[in-house]
């Protein structure tokens, strides 16, 4: 990596300068910046739950929960706090520590993934074969019929009118809205991760198979891209939908969604990382993405500009988490170890 | 790079409901043995001890799609794992439990198919329980049953206190003969040795070269042999009514009453067998010599008498097709008292029962041809992967001084090179667990790798 550092004048350059740092010395599972920007939440395999604050890193409070966290995700509205977690519920906490709601996911299982609409009203939650919508509050709004197997994903659509869950057998969509029917995107295989194109227009699943599949929702055309190394289970979508970045290897595979795009085009292979990718993130509208690698490393890339790293951080272990702040200007990322570093993202001048 | 670290075993249990894993389970979890067991079970409620990690999951098979027809795996346990293995420190071994009709075969295929499971992750063993009073018409009745036995690592006969030793041992032998891999344990409410259960080292490759002699067994056409002292003219081979209308016997004269003597001298009547046998039926004499009988008895019902005629007084083997207790078979003095049986033993029996699911070993010495051998093997797997359950093999390859020991799960290996051979001589084993294996086509085809 040590070329990154000493190459100079090749195009843009960023300096993730050292914010803060915290030891939770557990094994992070999930991380979100709240809608301000100004609260961090990490959520830990022991079950622990961190508020902090996002200037200083100043411990704020704790909070526990009798299973491992799964998934943390701030209401992008409100400071209210939705914390899935192995013991069977998700809780919606107030930024200031006050339990809001304990919404039991059904069967008693895991909770394994939260998502809120995007205008902050509904949450919907995952465990085992169903997904369920409540209100901030805990009022029950939707229950999904028993998908065929474990829900493996779900997310809104950008204009909050569905909820798009995964699992074996392709991607099941629940319209909101009174009298649509639900509708199926078949695909024989085991989907693993799911990211909506901001524009609405295309679902990207990663595939236990090593493979990344779309549909496109306006003309209901599917296609599926293979030759991953490892199963992708990291996707990540540019603010303007023109760029998907997917792990499933060392090398960043970013699909280019222009022109007849990116069937039978070649991808774009962003080559820095020694290791399997761990964590992918776009951030601000300069279309930042940020990558973390089992290898340690933290690279920052400007996947349109040029195909080598601009920037760079290693931390202690393993990448698990990364995580741009709402307005792209900082980024938090976790490793195995439980160390916490939040950055923020200057650029630097040339020459 | 993050340095790679231990992988974590993972034991899977698996048997019919009412074979006792549950009680088996719950003494795992409740016994001082020092491990610290994360459990994934498939039923709720059955078990609440604290200090353990219980999940409860629903067994999610599903294909891969990787042209392999019979691959298919256990979602449900790659996201399990992929979750627990984070909490790595709170645990140091893992026990899956399987639903009593599951194939064991998705779980096993798991390991081999999911990079980052198999690399975190190290199947240790498949413990198969049995309950030996229903095993017999559960292995009749159901290919689960089965494919569950063709999968075990270590076979638990449990609650041998509800049937006669007799059958305990008829259940042994027909287990045998399906999987001739497996350690067979017996118990009696589940009380087996926990190490014998948690580390079992199924899977681990060097292991299975330390449990070589299983490999070497051979097979015999009979299932039993015993050592008797005969004088001439004294003493017959008296039966009662089996399960067959025939059954094939002979009598084989010993150096000893022991292991050596049967040994040797089942060795001897193997070689009876590959000539056709001598019919006899009740009242005529049976040499011992070179040639094997066939006893008649589909005009003879009850109390059958062979009158055993040996040359001179001495220790004599009698081999049996069948075990001595199917047809209540003794010997029996002039008076009718019996002679005491001075040695036994049982031995696999390569016909057993006409079962569907065996095992097939292979010993060849010599060195085999690389190119040929991956050639034989990848048509072997394409054509019977699916009926090839499990298959082990330590192998000589030409031009290459170490052992290679390599297994297989259906069409999935797994191989590496062992210790260096050094002054033993180069020989391979290999064995096949499957459903209607060839065993002739098998041999003929891996003899023709030979270098």
């Amino acid at each position: 990596m040590s070329q990154v550092k000493k190459k100079k004048g090749a195009g843009p350059r960023l300096h993730l300068v050292d914010a803060w740092t915290l030891e939770a010395a557990e094994y992070p599972r999930s991380l979100d910046w709240s809608a301000d920007g100004e609260l961090v939440a990490l959520g830990a395999a022991d079950g622990s739950l961190r508020f902090l604050d996002s200037a200083r890193g100043t411990l704020l409070r704790t909070k526990s929960s009798g299973g491992g966290l799964t998934c943390v995700r701030w209401n992008p509205r409100q400071r209210l706090l939705a914390a899935a977690s192995e013991d069977g519920a998700c809780r919606v906490w107030q930024g200031s520590g006050e339990l809001v709601a304990e919404l039991p996911g059904k069967g008693g299982g895991w909770v394994e993934h939260v998502a809120w609409s995007p205008d902050g009203e509904r949450l919907a939650i995952a465990s085992g074969r169903t997904a369920r919508v409540f209100t901030p509050s805990g009022e029950p709004v939707l229950e999904t019929e028993a998908h065929p197997s474990t829900v493996t994903g779900l997310e809104w659509s950008p204009r909050g009118d569905a909820l798009a869950t995964i699992c074996y057998g392709g991607v099941h969509l629940w319209p909101l809205v009174e009298g649509s029917p639900a509708r199926h995107l078949p695909w024989k295989g085991s989907l693993i991760s799911l990211a909506w194109s901001p524009d609405g227009e295309v679902i990207a699943c990663g595939s236990q198979d090593c493979s990344v599949h779309f549909w496109r929702l306006g003309s209901g055309k599917d296609s599926e891209m293979t030759g991953y190394p490892a199963k992708p289970r990291e996707l990540a979508w540019s603010k303007d939908s023109r760029l998907l970045a997917t792990s499933g290897g060392a090398a960043i595979c970013v699909w280019r969604f222009e022109g007849d795009g990116p069937e039978g085009t070649k991808p774009l292979l962003l080559k820095g990382h020694e290791d399997l990718l761990t964590a992918l993130d776009f951030g601000g509208e300069a279309l930042t993405l940020a990558s973390g690698s089992k290898d340690r490393d933290v690279l920052l890339w400007r996947p349109g500009v040029t195909p080598k790293p601009v920037g760079l951080a290693r931390m202690k272990d393993e990448v698990v988490l990364l995580r741009f702040s709402p307005d792209g200007r900082r980024l938090a990322a976790a490793d195995a170890t439980g160390h916490l570093e939040v950055w923020r993202v200057a650029e630097a001048r040339v020459g | 790079m993050a340095t790679s670290e231990k992988k974590i075993p993972v034991t899977v249990l698996t048997g019919f409901l009412g074979s006792g894993k549950t009680t088996l389970l719950n003494r795992i979890l409740t016994e001082q043995h020092g491990k610290r067991i994360a459990v994934i079970e498939n039923e709720f409620g059955e078990i609440g001890i604290d200090q353990a990690l219980v999940i409860n999951a629903d067994e999610e098979v599903f294909e891969m799609n990787n042209g392999c027809i019979c691959c298919t795996v256990r979602g449900d346990l790659i996201r399990i794992l992929g979750n627990l293995v984070r909490r790595k420190d709170k645990f140091d071994h893992v026990l899956v439990e399987t639903t009593g009709m599951a194939d064991p075969s998705p779980v096993a295929q798991t390991f081999f198919v999911d990079d980052e499971i198999g690399s975190q992750f190290q199947l240790d063993g498949i413990v198969t329980m049995v309950d030996a009073r229903h095993v017999s018409l559960h292995i009749d009745e159901s290919d689960e049953c089965k494919e569950q036995i063709a999968f075990g690592d270590v076979i638990i006969i449990n609650k041998t206190d509800l049937v006669t030793p007799e059958e305990a041992d008829r259940v042994e032998r027909r287990i045998r003969s399906m999987n001739a891999l497996a350690r067979v344990q017996r118990a009696v409410k589940g009380q087996v040795p926990i190490e014998s259960v948690l580390d079992v080292g199924g899977f681990d490759l060097g292991r299975a070269l330390k449990q070589k002699p299983a490999f070497l067994e051979p097979e015999y056409p009979f299932e039993w042999g015993g050592v008797y002292a005969l004088q001439p003219g004294q003493a017959s081979l008296v039966l009662g009514d089996g399960p067959d209308a025939s059954m094939d016997v002979a009598l084989v004269p010993v150096d000893s009453a022991d292991e050596a003597g049967l040994k040797a001298g089942a060795e001897t009547a193997v070689r009876f067998w590959s000539r056709s046998p001598s019919r006899r039926v009740s009242g005529n004499a049976l040499a011992a010599g070179n040639t094997h009988f066939q006893l008649d008895f589909t005009k003879e019902k009850g109390r059958k008498a062979y009158p055993l005629s040996v040359p001179r007084e001495g220790l004599y083997a009698l081999f049996t097709e069948h075990g001595p207790e199917e047809y209540a078979l003794r010997v029996e003095d002039p008076a009718g008292g019996f002679l005491k049986c001075r040695a036994e033993r049982p031995f696999g029996a390569g016909h057993s029962h006409d079962e569907t699911v065996a095992s097939v070993g292979i010993h060849l010495e010599g060195d085999v041809d690389q190119h040929r051998l991956n050639a034989w093997l990848s048509k072997v797997l394409q054509e019977q992967g699916t009926d090839i359950f499990r298959m082990k093999g330590i192998l000589a390859i030409a031009g290459q001084k170490n052992r290679y020991v390599f297994q297989g799960v259906h069409m999935l290996f797994d191989g590496q090179p062992d210790k260096p051979w050094g002054k033993t001589p180069r020989a391979n084993d290999l064995v096949f667990i499957g459903r209607n294996l060839d065993r002739e086509a098998l041999t003929e085809g891996f003899r023709k790798c030979l270098k």
